[in-house]
């Protein structure tokens, strides 16, 4: 569960008097505030050029359709050559399979240095073989555990496992399972189980967008 | 979602990966002067790119945060956030230093387009407001509660990376302050050296604003 900090334990006993009311008044603010959302691969750029700002607003519904079209072909271009890459960087073939797509996944703005990737591997009776090997995540309080969702249509969609760390510094590799039929377009992220147990909790590892 | 503590512990440990952290907290660089806000606004009303870029970089998160509270849909809030900056873009030159600072002509420009988007595709099925009274805060509450997290946001901005680090984990990861400190690989006291210059910078920008 997420815990929020106390002002205390954050300052040192040095910081007195009206300066340490004041830096309270600011901790109070940031816990009212919230933390700052993730941005979505849209929104890490600027709007394009001069004039895509400035035609953003007249966007037709047929630019629209050639966008999504050229996207599908992207997404499937992707997945293609992602596949390519993995057959060719594992041979084809190993003990577990054949890798079907790998996925890069960074840490969001609460766990900026984590990351980790993820292989999926040929159906085996239906089933998807996952090797995730990831670092840099925190410790999680007891029987609390990061969990990686399947993400469709932008949204995680289905658990494919939990695990859990022993510490910010430890690397693991985990092998999971997606037993789900998958889709063109399918990505995975890492979540964070969200105070209160709501499914599927915060994310925390998302994947690398070009 | 729970899982019994049994399952997935299968990971095997690998050898630590981060460097042994310096005991002494390096001297800051020192930081360039930024232009203001109201500087930037006056180089994008000449149409210049690269100032548009730094001022999105300011204000991206803070306006994508007021219409994900606003909107309750991320898809509605994106197309916000973008219609806010055209704005941005379009109407800089009316921007008049006299009447106001600019992060609040920004900050009603980017409430107007959010309010616009809302009005086009109502609010998102989880934004809906219930039948019943609650406890929950009244629209003027969350309006408050709205501008407070934005005008935070936008000043976590401006915050050096490493402060706004240290910061960022501390309230929002569900870690210590020993365990950030041993995730960035850094001294207890240099965690909390950051963490505390970070916030008294946090307060001499909101003065005046929130305190």
């Amino acid at each position: 569960m997420n815990r929020e900090p106390r002002f205390d334990e954050l300052m040192d006993a040095e910081t007195t008097g009206e300066e340490r009311e004041r830096l309270r008044h600011v901790h109070e603010l940031l816990l009212q505030a919230g933390p700052p959302p993730e941005l979505t691969p849209k929104l890490r750029t600027a709007p394009g050029s001069e004039s895509g700002v400035v035609h953003l607003q007249r966007r037709s519904v047929k630019r629209r359709g050639l966008l999504l079209l050229a996207a599908a072909v992207s997404i499937a271009a992707v997945f293609a050559a992602g596949y390519g890459v993995a057959n060719s960087r594992h041979g084809g073939t190993t003990a577990t399979g054949v890798v079907a797509k790998t996925v890069a996944l960074k840490g969001t703005a609460a766990v900026p240095k984590a990351e980790a990737t993820l292989e999926v591997w040929k159906p085996q009776a239906g089933n998807w073989p996952m090797t995730l090997s990831v670092s840099g995540l925190p410790k999680l309080p007891q029987h609390v555990y990061y969990e990686v969702y399947l993400v469709r249509n932008g949204k995680p969609w289905a658990p494919c496992g939990a695990f859990r760390v022993g510490s910010p510094s430890q690397a693991l590799t985990l092998r999971l399972n997606a037993p789900y039929k998958l889709r063109k377009g399918d990505t995975w992220v890492v979540t964070r189980p969200a105070p209160g147990g709501r499914d599927p909790g915060k994310t925390v590892l998302r994947p690398v967008t070009a | 979602m729970r899982r019994n503590s049994a399952d997935m512990e299968i990971a095997l440990d690998v050898p630590r990966l981060r460097a042994v952290p310096s005991e002494r907290e390096p001297a800051p660089a020192t930081p360039a002067v930024e232009p203001s806000d109201a500087e930037l606004l006056a180089r994008v009303a000449e149409r210049d790119r690269a100032a548009f870029e730094i001022l999105y970089g300011r204000y991206v998160r803070p306006i994508f945060g007021l219409a994900l509270r606003r909107l309750g849909d991320r898809g509605h809030a994106e197309d916000a956030v973008q219609e806010a900056f055209a704005a941005i873009w379009r109407s800089a030159a009316t921007y008049r230093p006299e009447r106001g600072a600019a992060g609040g002509w920004l900050y009603t420009v980017a409430r107007n387009a959010i309010v616009d988007r809302l009005r086009r595709n109502g609010p998102a099925a989880g934004a809906e407001l219930p039948e019943l009274a609650s406890a929950e805060p009244g629209p003027s509450e969350r309006a408050e509660e709205s501008d407070t997290s934005f005008r935070v946001h936008r000043a976590l901005e401006e915050l050096q990376p490493r402060e706004r680090e240290v910061i960022e984990l501390a309230y929002w990861s569900g870690m210590s302050q020993s365990e950030v400190a041993e995730y960035l690989g850094l001294p207890l006291g240099t965690v909390k050296t950051r963490t505390r210059s970070g916030l008294a910078r946090l307060a001499s920008m909101l003065e005046g604003e929130l305190l």
